[in-house]
């Protein structure tokens, strides 16, 4: 089953950039004078290498939110991070700052994560659907916002703004996908560094001090981090949600193992999965491609509903 | 050497003593503020008036913290849904030789090893809090309540354990359970409206005299027991 799961996952993998409006023969993408050769290297294959990362980074900063707010319902995008991020690149475009704008995005996700942190610390640690809903609270006045925006922007200005909040992974060339690999790498690096640290906190925060772990110190590296990749992928790619939230379910669901153990197969599956909508996204046969936040979430919220009710019984 | 001085806090006055290569047992009615104290000489509450070996256990982290104490909760408390009693093990194991699996012997719950720890009875949870305290071997260990949850079986086996001068080394033990605190013999230290009430040997705790002055008419000694008198 598990080799069959992999064997599956890189076969999606290879045959991802070989299909959209324009079908791609193999043979073609080594002839610099075809068309299908720029298609496949300067579009696809830049697209799916960014689908995959992407889709990777936010599964994994779900695991890490999961993990350190103690709530299965934390994901960059339900503690408002991401809208965070969303809003941050919004004030970019309208100030016609277009350059700076995983700068702006970054801002955006930790100032969030630091008013997050600030509130959390006036807690009790059993109080974590409090922060939950701090973070809900914070998504509707950072949208509010963003409308603000739409309103003092100009026609140019706000279309850019409607785009970015769709969520998209249009791009040309490497250049964003290098960015993104690295904020990949580095996340991934990251909570590995941290993977004992991680195993202490699954337990308890209490447990983890008594183990000898600095849970303050630890949290806050890990949280900075995940601001860090989140606020990379938001300013190229805009806001998809529910990545975060369902693949780290999806997967312990699947092999009722602790999270720990988990951290390669959320990260592998989550991009994956990204890849996958990506791929469904662009073969629908509508003359656009769909918004892949509407792929993620047809095809990720049935199957997560049906495996809390498979779970409960 | 721990060492508290002078603690004070919202519900514990004054709080003073020193323990140096002993055991104790700490009693006090319900809210007396037992677990406060417990999380302070631990440093899960920091306070500047503790020092263990001469170090303040909340500002010192890594093996410097966990070879000096370890506290163990009344109750096992996992957030990961999915984690095995013996992955739970192995992260405490720290400063012993003891393999898992003979501690889980020597605590008769040897067939719970590749259970997930969120499926066990609360007797289970609470002897695998034991197992996880013999493997973690701290200087001192802090028991909140150990026996709160088991059957008298488990109590007997227990106590054998905590009673076991080469299993674990400086032992403080919170407990309710008196007949338990009679029989281990260790000091006691029994707090009551927030202060020390009593801080001395569990021969001069355990006299009529004193039995009657703290606990009135609930408890009394019968057959050498202690036995709670309803």
């Amino acid at each position: 089953m598990r080799y069959f799961l992999v064997f599956l996952s890189l076969l999606i993998l290879l045959i991802s950039p070989f299909f959209g409006q324009i079908d791609i023969s193999f043979a073609n993408i080594f002839d610099t004078t075809k068309m299908d050769y720029q298609i496949f290297w300067d579009i696809r294959l830049p697209r799916t290498i960014l689908a995959f990362f992407v889709g990777a980074i936010l599964a994994l900063s779900g695991l890490v939110f999961q993990t350190i707010f103690r709530n299965p319902m934390s994901s960059p995008f339900t503690l408002g991070v991401a809208s965070g991020a969303t809003l941050f690149t919004a004030i970019a475009i309208v100030l016609g700052l277009s350059s700076f704008v995983s700068f702006f995005a970054f801002l955006g996700s930790l100032a969030t994560i630091v008013i997050l942190f600030i509130i959390a610390s006036r807690f009790h640690s059993s109080e974590t659907s409090s922060l939950l809903l701090v973070g809900i609270a914070l998504s509707f006045f950072y949208s509010a916002s963003l409308m603000v925006l739409f309103f003092i922007s100009n026609l140019q200005e706000s279309y850019e703004i409607v785009r970015f909040t769709m969520g998209s992974l249009d791009i040309v060339g490497f250049k964003d996908t290098y960015l993104v690999i690295l904020a990949g790498i580095f996340i991934l690096f990251m909570v590995k560094y941290y993977q004992n640290s991680i195993k202490l906190l699954l337990v308890s925060y209490q447990f983890a001090h008594l183990k000898g772990c600095n849970v303050k110190q630890t949290n806050y590296i890990l949280l900075i981090s995940v601001s860090i990749a989140v606020g990379i992928c938001v300013s190229i790619t805009g806001p998809i949600g529910f990545v975060g939230l369902i693949v780290p379910h999806i997967i312990k669901t699947i092999t009722q193992k602790s999270a720990h153990t988990l951290i390669l197969p959320i990260f592998f599956y989550g991009g994956i999965f990204l890849v996958l909508c990506d791929l469904i996204a662009r073969n629908l046969g509508t003359t656009s491609d769909i918004p892949i936040g509407v792929v993620t979430s047809f095809l990720g919220a049935p199957f997560f509903i049906y495996l809390i009710i498979k779970r409960k019984k | 050497m721990l060492k508290i001085n002078n603690y004070d806090s919202l519900i514990l006055r004054n709080i003073s003593f020193e323990l140096q290569n002993k055991n104790l047992i700490i009693l006090g009615s319900n809210g007396a503020g037992k677990t406060t104290l417990a999380k302070v000489l631990c440093g899960i509450i920091s306070s500047s008036c503790v020092s263990i070996e001469n170090k303040n256990p909340s500002d010192i982290y890594g093996e410097s913290r966990t070879k000096l104490i370890n506290y163990i909760p009344p109750k096992l408390e996992i957030y990961d849904d999915f984690m095995s009693v013996e992955e739970f093990l192995e992260i405490n194991k720290l400063y012993t030789h003891k393999s898992i699996y003979e501690v889980l012997q020597l605590l008769n719950i040897e067939y719970t090893k590749n259970k997930k720890c969120k499926n066990l009875s609360s007797g289970e949870a609470q002897l695998l809090l034991l197992a996880s305290a013999i493997l973690h071997n701290a200087k001192y260990t802090i028991f909140d309540e150990p026996t709160s949850n088991l059957d008298p079986i488990k109590i007997r086996n227990s106590f054998q354990i905590l009673q076991d001068e080469n299993i674990l080394q400086n032992k403080i033990i919170i407990t309710h359970n008196l007949n338990l605190a009679y029989k281990l013999g260790f000091d006691i230290l029994f707090i009551k409206d927030g202060v020390i009430a009593f801080n001395d040997s569990s021969e001069q705790f355990f006299s009529d005299a004193n039995l009657q002055l703290f606990f009135s008419d609930s408890v009394k000694k019968y057959d050498d027991n202690i036995v709670v008198n309803l």
